[in-house]
């Protein structure tokens, strides 16, 4: 007679060895927990973002019937594009400066200090231990009406009148994007940067190159890695930016994030502001697709 | 183990893997349970919860209910009542909410509310019943939905010395190109819509129809270019008015009076055309998770004392009839109050309520035309 207890631990023992055996179970099993985040935390929120962004408002509920009105509305309506196109341009820039602004202070790093490096990247994102929103808030009082640098011209006597355009503009929001994610642009730089092989720097000057076509030949091209991620780190999340803008953007400042906000909010249209979460994600990743080609394109003309 | 054992091992190095690993075990399970204990505690003595206004969040509003329960009770802040809205619909309950009662009867119509117990109010009999009989109040047995709390007026603020007034005040002062870039705006529909409509000449018992709707976004398009900011933040309009940033503002009566206070030039203006008043009160959730303490927090709320600060620091109206007994008839009127509302209310423009499609198109249309469309 042949009981259950006795195939009991035959079935544990194949399982064991099957998974022990497999490399695929084994990798999943090791994701698992991060899987399970992901899904829970990514995939079930766009899965339920797509399903109501083909609803319709109806009062206080939801006309199930599924449309595509709110995409034709997002592509039609001036408002979206207008905003879009804004939000695009201000993260554009402010990606743009602060890039331009980290990759010397990466560059020092990397290069020119050769004792305590740990604490000189530790100093430069000290800034950054304070929270978002006070950053924001400091950069109020820095370039508000009444503020650091009105001030300081006015006692100068630079200026008759206090600068009206550094705070309510897309300036301000600029400025502010620039430096409140310049973390995100120097440790990614630093990183890159400090893997070039520097025999490679020598082997250029012994060959001929001048500093500048040395950093053009062999130091920007190596470092490339680092500049495509700190854009990526700095452009996607600026350009659904909330709280930048709404305190400091004034009417003309206004980007994308802060409609999807008024949609979920005061307009009470969540079926809309889903379209255009959507929308924003399709335009950010098509856009990532081309930078990326043509960076490739770039280093493939410089190397 | 002995922790001491452990820490000398640590010391001489010669911790074990699995000693090491049997503590971090212990460290990690001791982690993960320590937030549910506390959170345990927490709700045994859980306060209640206040969704209100920014800028309600002060003790003197709360003394009675303080002495009862040992602490203020808990805030959460809104800056606009659709949002408040918005936010509980989403699931987020709270004991007592802070809407108008231009909102009240769309908030009623959601189900998310009950009406409240009056007899279990101290101060109920104070209550001025002129507040309480708002249209659409009266729910089941007698009982109304909202017990009224403050009343006052949207209107101007403007600084005497920089704006020049010609005969009387009116609401021309914040559409003056004169101005142009040195006005604020309050960013919620629900204030500025009616105060737009007011310089348009819309009555507002025909605000809901479609030429009421084209005047009034006509007149916040024209303003549209003069306007520094929008914002529902009433410290950002404060420090603008006191900088001089900005020469005139929509605001409610507490930014004058505040102002008013650290001797800034400024008045509350009695436009020509009518102020905007409304009446705001408290609200009970259906599934309020301390019913008790939500009584306790509306009616210290009600209470004379609360009243009495109320007027004096904010300049607003109070639904007791006591709280103005401190206050003589010259300082109410400068306060532009009066111990009857029923003055204040008929001379300035009442809001009234709508349906929710008429709230959310006005909503939709203010941020369009904020956003310069």
């Amino acid at each position: 007679m042949v009981s259950v207890a006795d195939t009991e631990p035959i079935a544990r023992g194949r399982f064991a060895r099957w998974f022990r055996r497999s490399e695929a179970a084994q990798g999943y099993a090791l994701m698992s927990p991060a899987l399970l985040v992901l899904i829970i935390g990514i995939a079930v929120p766009l899965i339920i973002l797509v399903v109501m962004s083909m609803w319709t408002r109806d009062g206080f509920g939801f006309d199930m019937t599924p449309t595509i009105a709110n995409y034709q509305r997002a592509a039609t309506e001036p408002i979206f594009g207008t905003l879009l196109t804004r939000s695009f341009f201000v993260s554009g820039l402010a990606t743009f400066f602060t890039v331009l602004l980290c990759y010397p202070m990466a560059y020092y790093v990397a290069f020119h200090v050769h004792r305590n490096k740990m604490l000189w990247i530790v100093l430069m994102t000290l800034p950054f231990w304070t929270s978002y929103l006070l950053r924001v808030f400091a950069w109020r009082v820095i370039l508000g009406y009444e503020g650091v640098i009105n001030s300081a011209f006015l006692s100068v006597g630079w200026i008759e009148a206090p600068l009206e355009f550094l705070l309510y503009s897309q300036t301000a929001v600029i400025i502010t994007l620039a430096h409140a994610w310049a973390a995100f642009a120097i440790l990614p730089l630093y990183v890159s940067l400090e893997k070039i092989d520097k025999s490679l720097l020598e082997a250029a000057t012994d060959l001929g190159d001048g500093p500048f076509k040395r950093f053009m030949r062999i130091t920007l091209p190596l470092s490339m890695p680092g500049v495509i991620s700190a854009c990526f780190l700095i452009f996607i999340p600026t350009t659904g930016d909330y709280i930048t803008p709404a305190l400091l953007g004034g009417p003309d400042g206004v980007m994308i994030g802060n409609l999807i906000q008024l949609q979920f909010g005061p307009v009470n249209n969540w079926p809309m502001g889903s379209a255009l979460s959507i929308v924003l994600m399709a335009w950010i990743a098509a856009l990532a697709l081309v930078f990326l080609f043509l960076t490739r394109k770039a280093k493939d003309h410089l190397a | 183990m002995d922790v001491i054992d452990q820490l000398n091992a640590v010391k001489n190095g010669n911790l074990s893997r699995r000693a090491f690993q049997k503590s971090l075990l212990g460290l990690g399970i001791g982690m993960m349970t320590t937030p549910f204990t506390a959170s345990r505690a927490a709700a045994q003595d859980g306060q209640g919860t206040l969704f209100t206004w920014g800028g309600y969040d002060v003790p003197e509003l709360y003394t009675n209910y303080e002495a009862a329960n040992g602490a203020l009770p808990d805030f959460a802040v809104f800056g606009g009542a659709e949002d408040a809205l918005t936010r509980m619909r989403s699931g987020f309950v709270v004991d007592v909410a802070h809407p108008c009662h231009t909102d009240m009867v769309r908030w009623v119509q959601t189900g998310l509310f009950q009406p409240i117990d009056t007899s279990r109010l101290s101060n109920w009999g104070d209550v001025l019943p002129e507040l309480v009989a708002l249209e659409g109040n009266q729910a089941e047995g007698g009982r109304p939905w909202m017990v009224p709390f403050d009343w006052g007026g949207t209107s101007i603020t403007y600084r005497t010395d920089l704006v020049e007034i010609e005969g009387e005040e009116s609401w021309d002062i914040l559409w003056d190109e004169r101005y142009a870039g040195r006005i604020g705006m309050l960013a919620s529909g629900g204030d500025a819509w009616w105060c737009a409509a007011i310089k348009a000449g819309v009555p507002f018992d025909q605000i809901a129809t479609e030429m009421a709707f084209e005047k009034t976004s006509a007149a916040l398009r024209e303003q549209r270019p003069l306007v520094r900011v929008y914002t529902d933040d009433t410290t950002t309009l404060g420090q603008a008015l006191s900088s001089g940033e900005m020469v005139a503002a929509m605001t409610w009566n507490s930014t004058a009076v505040e102002l008013q206070y650290e001797e800034i030039p400024v008045r509350f203006a009695q436009p020509k055309e009518g102020a905007l008043t409304w009446v705001c009160g408290l609200m009970m959730h259906k599934d309020a998770p301390n019913p008790d303490r939500a009584y306790d927090i509306i009616d210290s709320m009600l209470s004379a004392e609360a009243g009495e600060f109320k007027i004096g620091s904010y300049g607003n109206g109070h639904s007791n009839g006591k709280s103005f007994e401190k206050f003589t008839d010259e300082e109410l009127q400068g306060l532009g109050l009066s111990a009857n509302p029923r003055d204040i209310l008929d001379a300035g423009q009442f809001s009234i309520p709508q349906e929710q499609e008429w709230e959310s198109r006005m909503n939709e249309t203010y941020e369009l035309i904020k956003a310069g469309f």
